[in-house]
Formats: C-alpha cells, structure tokens, sequence
C-alpha cells in the first residue's frame, strides 16, 4: 500500500497545492479514506483502518513520534485502547495480555483477527473513557465465549449440538439456529399453571407439532417432572418436609399411573401422526426419544416401558426410551441402567446438588454447589463409560452444557451431544 | 484502447491479497494503462487503494480497459487473472 502511486500522487499534489507536509499528508489520508465510505460491504469498508493505520506510521516516521516498539504490561492485564492498528498488535507482548477492550473499530478489522489469531478475546465499541488503570474490568468476546465457542468446539469434535426447549416456538428457533435436535423438550410447561389435567388430545397436539417442528431430528421428550418445587394444583400433592427427596418425576408419573398413562398414550398418538404424514422421517431411525426424570432403578424403567406396551404393543417402533442421569443411584448403576435404556442424558443441574448434598438455591452452600467438583466429574463419566459399554448415547442437557469452561472437560470425557439452553 | 469484461468469483469479494497480485500483474505490463471500472467509477488497476477502494464483492461485473502496449494480450491477462480469484 505504501507503493501506492494514489498516495504519492495525492501527498505531491497537495504538497504542490501549498500545503505543509503534514497537512499534505493528512488531507491524502481523508481523500482516500473517503473513498472507502460508500462501501456497503462491513469487512471490505474496515479496510479503511488499514489504510489509516499506514499514514499514521508515516506520519509518526515524518514527526519521529514512533511509540516505543515494547508494551510491557502485568500477567494477565486487560489493554484497554480508545483505537487500536494492525501496527499497534505487532508491538504487544500478548503472552502478558489477557485480552483487548476497544471504543473504536470493527468486529471484522484485522486487529480483531490478529488479536484471534493469538487467541485473545477482543471487544470492539466499549466506552472506555472512564475506564482507569487497575479497574476490574471483562472482556465479552462472543468467538471465545458462549454459543459460537460452544458450538465450533463440538463441531470440530464431531458430536452433536443440540436445543434445550419449553415450547415449540423455543424448538423452532433452535432448529434455526443450526440444532442437530431437542435434548430436551419440557412437557410440564403444559401441565402447570392451569386448573385441570391437559387433555389427551391437547397433548397430543403439542407432542405432534413439537416434533414436527424438528423436521426428523431427534426430540427427547422429557416425561412429566414436577414435584419437588414444582406442583400442580389439580393433582394431590401433600407437603413433604424434603420435596427434592421425595415424590418427583418419574416417581410421582409412576405414582399416579392415570395421568401418566393419558401422556403416555398422547406421545405414542403423536408419533403415530408424525409417522404418517412423514414417513422418511421414521424410516431413518426414530426421532422421538422419551426421556424419563429422576430414574434410580431399572425397576423404573420397566414399568414405564410396562405401560407403554399396555397402551399399545408396537410402542418401540415410535419411541425410543432412556432417562436422565442425574442421581448419584443412576450413575453408580449406570451400567444396569445403560441395558434397558436407548440412550443417557445427564442433568448436571441435578446430579450436582445430589451428589454434592447442596440445596441448588440456598446460598450458604453455594461454594459446596460445584458441577466441576470431581464427585460429580467422576459420575458424569461412570455414566459415560456406561452408555458406551453398551453401545447408545450419552448427551449432556444441564447448564453445565452451555458453559465455554467445561466443554472440553465435557468433549473430552467422550460425551455424544451438548444440549444447549440456547442456541 | 481494447476493452473487455469479466465477474469476481471470489465468495468474499476482493481482497487485499488478491487485490495486490494483480497490482504486481498490471504493474508488468509497462508500456500500458490498465483502468477497472464499476458503474459509476473507473480507478488505476496499478492502485491497490484504488481497487480496495471500489467494494468489489462476489458477483460484480467489472470492465477492464487497456491503453498502449499490447492492449489485446494485456486485458486478455488481467480478465484470465480476475476470473481465477477464488479466494
């Protein structure tokens, strides 16, 4: 760009013009900058930085203004910089640099793709003025943090991503997004907050479009899970003095075989409809996949799978069923478990307040609450080894899941999908 | 003068590398002037701001116009050249 016969033109004739050098110089830096402006494409306009970024090394040649060429800066310090130029990045000691702050320039600029490159996260547009030295401040870099971070890393593993969802709507924008299927579809959503039990054929309905909705990937279907703090007005639900210890999901559907047998039949009604009106999509496996809360022994899903034959012999060609890990019974007897289940999906959120023993919502035990504590790492992958050994699926569908830090803790465990709260 | 036109294939448009190799093509050719246009604006294809300067992106039609030298060989050169961006 220096050899540019543009820019020695337009500095020469300035020069001729009248003007001072550095005036000269500065006015050929506007006409070409202008130029950049009509650009309606982001990353071809953000060249204009570079080309800013050029007559400010000559100017500071010209003025010998040139900034010392070494940034020495604390371990792990934050640079926080009003502008910064792709110049500017060759001067950083980026071993000491935990990442950038930056009031001006583009997401797509070279700075962001250096300061990347060097696996720095950067944020372009903060307000940095009444930032001072030694603020704590943070760094949102979506590239390392969240979803997009989330979502390359078990790409490039290979594993598959998929959508937590409480409705259909919440299904359909996380299909949208890119999800491989549901990990996991709330049906309680549809029980609470009403005066009556929904109907078999309400039911039905919700089940047929939410697995329409995934176009013939995967939807596992979470069973009715309330007890615990959640209740249902219509259905007999005493006080217990431990309501996490006490009769919640698949333990309270058991409990009350009425109201799980018409959710039972309802599932079994909507893949019957999705099987009909797309034929393809069951051709290729099943897509609806019943996943059942709160599992402790296989005892439990043998009654569930009891009643499914009840409702109708042929059930398994409509659904697949496995269960949620997450209690510390599930995954010591993982192994069992694994044998009569098609597939594994660990709820952190769960196993971490069982096998810690610390309530998820009292606060004086929230340091003792640790998903990443090794009681719970080492159950996740009993659970893990488990599926494996017997060949179907271990998913992950807990917050755990859509947290940047674990998730090569999580791909490295061997775990098959991520379930994410949002895509 | 010989004129000639050929479309960016190139997914993302033209870039500054790309952009700079075909600097150093038309910069070869010393006997001629070689000029890109757009509708609207016509730049020096020996100016790498001048191109960066257009926007070009995947899909533009671009005209190259060639004066002096061997117009013919050269605007047959930067179309071929143009036409294999593919980056």
């Amino acid at each position: 760009m220096l050899d540019d016969p543009v820019l020695a033109e337009s500095v020469r004739g300035n020069v001729l013009a009248g003007m001072d050098e550095l005036s000269a110089l500065d006015a050929a830096r506007d006409m070409i900058v202008s130029m950049f402006g009509h650009i309606d494409d982001e990353y071809l306009a953000a060249r204009s930085d570079d080309v800013r970024d050029i007559f400010g090394q000559i100017r500071d040649a010209m003025t010998g203004n040139a900034v010392s060429s070494v940034f020495k800066a604390a371990k792990g310090s934050i640079l926080v910089a009003e502008e910064l130029f792709p110049s500017d990045m060759g001067d950083l000691d980026f071993s000491s640099l935990s990442g950038i702050l930056c009031h001006k320039g583009s997401t797509t600029s070279h700075v962001c793709i250096i300061a990347h490159a060097k696996g720095l996260p950067i944020q372009m547009g903060v307000e940095v003025a009444g930032i001072r030295d030694g603020d704590a401040v943070c760094v949102d870099d979506p590239v390392f943090g969240g979803v997009p971070f989330i979502s390359a890393r078990v790409r490039t593993a290979g594993r598959k991503l998929y959508v937590n969802a409480g409705s259909v709507d919440e299904i359909r924008a996380g299909i949208a997004a890119g999800a491989d299927g549901v990990g996991l579809f709330r049906t309680e959503f549809l029980f609470l907050g009403r005066d009556a039990m929904p109907s078999r054929e309400e039911q039905r309905a919700l089940y047929r479009e939410a697995l329409a909705a995934c176009e013939g990937r995967p939807l596992l279907l979470r069973t009715l899970d309330v007890g615990g703090d959640k209740m249902l007005p219509y259905m007999p639900m005493p006080a217990e003095d431990n309501p996490f210890l006490g009769l919640r999901g698949v333990r309270f559907c058991l409990a009350h075989p009425e109201l799980f047998r018409v959710q039972l039949s309802a599932v079994l009604d909507a893949a019957r409809d999705v099987r009909e009106s797309h034929p393809l999509w069951f051709d290729a496996g099943t897509p609806l996949r019943l996943m059942l809360p709160m599992v402790c022994s296989v005892e439990e899903i043998r009654q569930v799978k009891e009643m499914l034959s009840e409702i109708d012999a042929g059930y398994a060609s409509l659904v697949r069923v496995g269960i949620m890990v997450e209690t510390p019974a599930a995954a010591l007897e993982a192994a069992s478990l694994a044998a009569e289940s098609a597939f594994f999906s660990i709820g952190t959120n769960d196993l971490t307040q069982y096998v810690m023993a610390a309530d998820r919502g009292n606060p004086a035990v929230a340091g003792q609450y640790d998903p990443y504590a090794p009681a719970v790492l080492k159950a996740i992958a009993l659970a893990v080894e488990a599926a494996h050994a017997y060949g179907i699926p271990a998913g992950i569908c807990g917050e755990l899941a859509s947290d940047p830090k674990a998730t090569d803790i999580l791909l490295s465990m061997g775990l098959d999908s991520l379930s994410l709260s949002r895509l | 003068m010989v004129c000639d036109t050929v479309i960016l294939t190139a997914p993302t448009g033209l870039h500054a590398r790309p952009a700079g190799d075909l600097v150093k093509l038309v910069k070869g050719f010393t006997g001629s002037t070689v000029k890109l246009s757009v509708p609207g604006r016509s730049v020096n294809a020996a100016s790498m701001l001048s191109l960066l300067s257009l926007g070009i992106k995947c899909g533009t039609e671009l005209e190259i116009s060639v004066e002096g030298g061997d117009e013919q060989a050269v605007v047959a050169a930067v179309r071929d050249f143009i036409a294999s961006i593919k980056e």
